[in-house]
């Protein structure tokens, strides 16, 4: 029997408290990313999958963003804990760019009711040399640097960790924003901002 | 006091005796049961259940034995008349001369009987009735005292376990502190106490293979002997040692552990589970549902059900406000109704009501609203448990048209579907004429028919055209950009019908283009695409003057419009624009599709169960050499199986401690094994992505 072997899909979690499709260019932005430094399969557009639905599970990586509170249904916790349990990696990203905020505070609640409380994830973690090598740990965001953001920085992001994999993976740095531009757009950036995206990627699907 | 007096008062006396020694007989019957019980469970070392039963013999002895002698009182005492005491007492002392049974007997006669009490005032009657209770009840109340005296001496515990067995009296049985110095695991108790703020109290535990607790509890080993030794997470420990018995204290572990015990080259699995602390279940009642106000005024009544296994602490509903849109949002918390319990509540109703006017609302916020509660965990809690989060929002005023109902004319497809119906009726009418009238006259009807057909078709086949250079206009092109997307610009009617023919013979599980995933343009299409077709056929019979033939393709057409008026009902929320990465563009690559890495598949759960199964039949492979190394074998097998496999966890503890207690185990064993071959639930497995 031969192994099946799919295209990787770019996924974005809906669920439903709160806007969770504020980033809409970030799936083609990411799937160019990934087509442009990794020899990955991947399909060209991305999909947008229930939380609640047992279709999750037939992505590696989901992307889960948004501005307002989080709040999982009952189903939702209980299908995003059996997602965890079967490998799947969930990248949360804190459109806000803020501390303590309501999307913040929520979303941690409702990740460790669903799978375990958030802890800081070192900055030599390996999926910072999953592809390219970000040695001072995640990059900042235009959002954190002074001038056109706050110059706040958040020094580390957060994950839950399951047999030494991560499987739940937070951040505040607003990457949502970051990386919401359409991908014909990269030309004029002269360092590609979502080369971080490609290791979150790279780590789901070798790890 | 006269000579009859006397005897009366001795006859009583000689009653109290009989009852005196019936009370001693059932004690010392009692005493002696229990005796005799004590050695027996020396010798035996009886289980608590029998331990349970034998406690009662003592009492069903005492209770029989002073039934049968006081019968034998009562007997007496009525056979007892003043005669017979009399002779009772002549007997005894013979210098009465039959005074007394005269003084009984005689006939009244004031100067005999004057004469007959002389002669027996000098008679001894109350030393005789000493001395007769003297020799009934000292030997028996002796015997009795005796008996409690060697009672007394016995240890307490072994006492107790046969005269109030209760649970974690193991150790006490005498004797058994012999049979420790050859196995101190022979026999543990296990002491459970709960934490403080459960309000449990604690338990006791007779040679348990498997200890479920409470987190946060302590929990104490217990055994006779000496030098035990035991290995926790891979650490090995001397336990305590105090006069004959070896000790060891631990906490509940966080997941279930097996301890491992050695001691006199012995060893003992104990598995110790911890039983978690719910968090409380809240239920949201009101409000009953997500809610868009068009004003925020007027008060909002709350109440939720809260319920928690060991008691709540308290609870309150928690309001988050959202002001703003876009990417400025400001958020307020507030929390109303804060109630504390009392410590022994486990369940109860929280009420509460919000003033909207206060809250200052405008239009376009959000209100997330949910019930929260914790309870009084204080070892490693509090948990909290959280309703379902209800969403209330104030109406924008630019947005008021998507909740009130204005008139509308009806859509394209339903002036379609109407019109339909009217050609497929006077179809049917001319039908029915047809013999009537004849064949030519039929064909002219069925050819006036069929031009209204094709208007029809044309004006369908308007709305498609739109609706797919709608879609073309949403996607988003660039000249040359090396998009593979087949057509560029609108369709021409040939193309329609071309689409048309597909969508009549296609599968209604794909979608028409070949783009990728079916956008909602094209789910409503399609049945208008099947109708366009369906409506050329039945033209096409028309014209041909056979309208019958025209009917089944006219039906036909009308469904599909139907369906299409159901894919007017599609609502999306929040559809993102659908950009489609050119991948062999982004690569720079041409034709060359790359070289990805193989995702190997995972395992399946299946060689998992097989090596449970290995290690269970290993296990049977012991069982008659040594019961023990088998029962600690299945308890280790238990600990690895996830706490989702309840049925084979309690198969294997029932398994390991029907080994302990020899006998027959054969159900037990085939039952744990069944439960480790049960199926496991099926589920897709993550092996390919994206399947």
């Amino acid at each position: 029997m031969g192994v099946l072997v799919a295209d990787f899909v770019w996924a974005t979690a809906q669920y439903d408290s709160g806007d969770w499709d504020s980033a809409p260019m970030v799936a083609p932005n990411l799937i160019d990313s990934v087509a442009r430094y990794t020899t990955i399969d991947v399909a060209p557009t991305g999909v947008i999958v229930p939380l609640g639905s047992r279709d999750l599970f037939k992505y590696p990586l989901v992307f889960l963003t948004g501005h307002l509170p989080v709040r999982f249904t009952e189903v939702e916790r209980s299908t995003l804990r059996e997602y965890c349990r079967r490998g799947g990696l969930l990248f949360v990203d804190d459109h806000n760019h803020d501390i303590d905020g309501e999307f913040h505070r929520t979303a941690w609640e409702e990740i460790a009711t669903a799978v375990a409380p958030l802890k800081d994830l070192p900055n030599n973690h390996e999926i910072y040399r999953s592809f390219f090598t970000f040695a001072d740990g995640p990059p900042t965001t235009s959002h954190e640097l002074n001038g056109w953001g706050d110059n706040l920085v958040h020094k580390h992001l957060q994950a839950v960790e399951r047999d030494g994999r991560i499987c739940v993976l937070y951040s505040s740095k607003d990457y949502a924003s970051e990386w919401n531009y359409h991908p014909d757009n990269k030309r004029f950036i002269s360092l590609d901002n979502t080369r971080f995206g490609v290791n979150v990627v790279v780590y789901a699907l070798s790890r | 006091m006269s000579a009859l007096e006397r005897l009366r008062r001795a006859r009583q006396r000689l009653l109290a005796v009989l009852a005196a020694r019936a009370l001693v007989a059932a004690a010392l019957t009692s005493v002696a049961t229990v005796l005799i019980a004590l050695a027996a469970d020396a010798l035996l070392g009886w289980s608590a259940e029998t331990r349970r039963l034998v406690a009662l013999l003592p009492w069903l002895a005492g209770v029989l034995v002073l039934a049968l002698q006081g019968a034998r009182a009562y007997a007496a005492a009525r056979a007892a008349t003043d005669e017979s005491i009399a002779l009772w007492f002549e007997r005894r002392i013979p210098a009465l001369r039959y005074a007394l049974v005269t003084r009984v007997s005689s006939p009244p006669d004031a100067l005999a009987e004057a004469a007959l009490d002389r002669l027996i005032a000098d008679a001894p009657l109350e030393r005789e009735v000493g001395v007769a209770a003297r020799a009934s009840l000292l030997k028996p109340a002796l015997t009795l005292l005796g008996a409690l005296a060697l009672l007394a001496l016995l240890p307490d515990g072994a006492v107790g376990r046969v005269t109030a067995p209760m649970a974690g009296d193991a150790l006490e049985r005498p004797g058994a502190a012999a049979a420790a110095a050859r196995d101190p695991l022979a026999t543990i108790v296990v002491r459970v106490q709960p934490p403080a703020y459960s309000g449990l109290s604690a338990e006791s535990f007779d040679d348990p293979a498997t200890v479920r607790a409470l987190a946060g509890s302590r929990i104490v080993v217990e055994g006779l002997g000496r030098d035990v030794r035991w290995l926790r997470e891979g650490a090995e420990q001397q336990a305590e040692s105090s006069g004959e018995r070896w000790r060891l204290a631990l906490p509940v572990p966080a997941r279930a552990e097996a301890m491992r015990l050695s001691g006199a080259g012995r060893e003992r699995i104990l598995v110790i589970e911890p039983i978690t602390d719910s968090v409380p279940v809240v239920r949201l009642t009101q409000p009953a549902r997500d809610t868009v106000m068009r004003v925020a005024s007027g008060a909002l009544a709350l109440a939720a059900s809260l319920e928690d296994d060991l008691g709540l602490a308290e609870a309150s509903f928690e309001l988050i406000i959202s002001t703003g849109e876009g990417e400025l949002y400001e958020f307020r918390t507030l929390r109303v109704a804060l109630k504390r319990f009392a410590s022994s509540e486990r369940e109860a109703a929280l009420e509460g009501r919000v003033n909207l006017d206060s809250l200052n609302l405008k239009p376009g916020d959000l209100i997330h609203l949910r019930a929260v509660a914790s309870d009084r965990n204080d070892v490693n809690g509090p948990g909290r448990g959280a309703s379902e989060t209800r969403t209330l929002r104030v109406a924008r005023a630019d947005e008021y048209d998507s909740v009130s109902v204005d008139p509308a004319p009806p859509s394209e497809p339903e002036k379609d579907a109407m019109s339909q119906r009217m050609l497929l009726q006077l179809t049917r009418e001319l039908v029915a004429r047809s013999r009537r009238i004849g064949a030519e006259a039929t064909t002219r009807e069925a050819r006036r028919i069929a031009i209204d057909q094709t208007k029809l078709r044309q004006r369908v086949g308007q709305v498609v055209f739109q609706r797919l250079g709608e879609d073309e206009g949403e996607h988003q092109h660039f000249p040359g950009d090396g998009h593979a997307h087949g057509q560029e610009g609108p369709l021409n009617p040939d193309q329609i019908l071309a689409a048309a023919e597909r969508a009549a013979n296609a599968d209604p599980t794909r979608s028409l283009d070949n783009h990728g995933d079916e956008t909602p343009v094209v789910a409503i299409n399609r049945p208008l695409l099947e109708a366009y077709n369906h409506m050329w056929r039945a033209a096409t019979e028309l014209e041909t003057g056979a309208p019958a033939a025209a009917i089944p393709w006219m039906e036909r057409a009308i469904a599909a419009l139907q369906r299409a008026r159901a894919a007017e009902r599609i609502y999306l929320r929040g559809r993102p624009p659908n950009v489609v990465v050119d991948l062999a563009r982004v690569r720079l690559a041409g034709k060359n599709e790359g070289d990805p890495t193989a995702r190997s598949a995972r395992p399946n759960v299946d060689p998992l169960r097989a090596e449970r199964l290995a290690r269970f039949d290993a296990a049977l492979s012991v069982v008659a050499g040594d019961p023990a190394a088998a029962a600690d074998s299945l308890l280790l097998l238990r600990v690895t199986l996830p706490e989702d496999e309840r049925a084979a966890i309690l198969a294997l503890d029932a398994a390991a401690n029907a080994l302990r207690q020899g006998g027959d185990v054969t159900l037990a064993l085939s039952n744990a094994r069944r439960a480790l071959v049960a199926q496991p639930p099926r589920r897709s497995a993550l092996a390919g992505w994206g399947f």
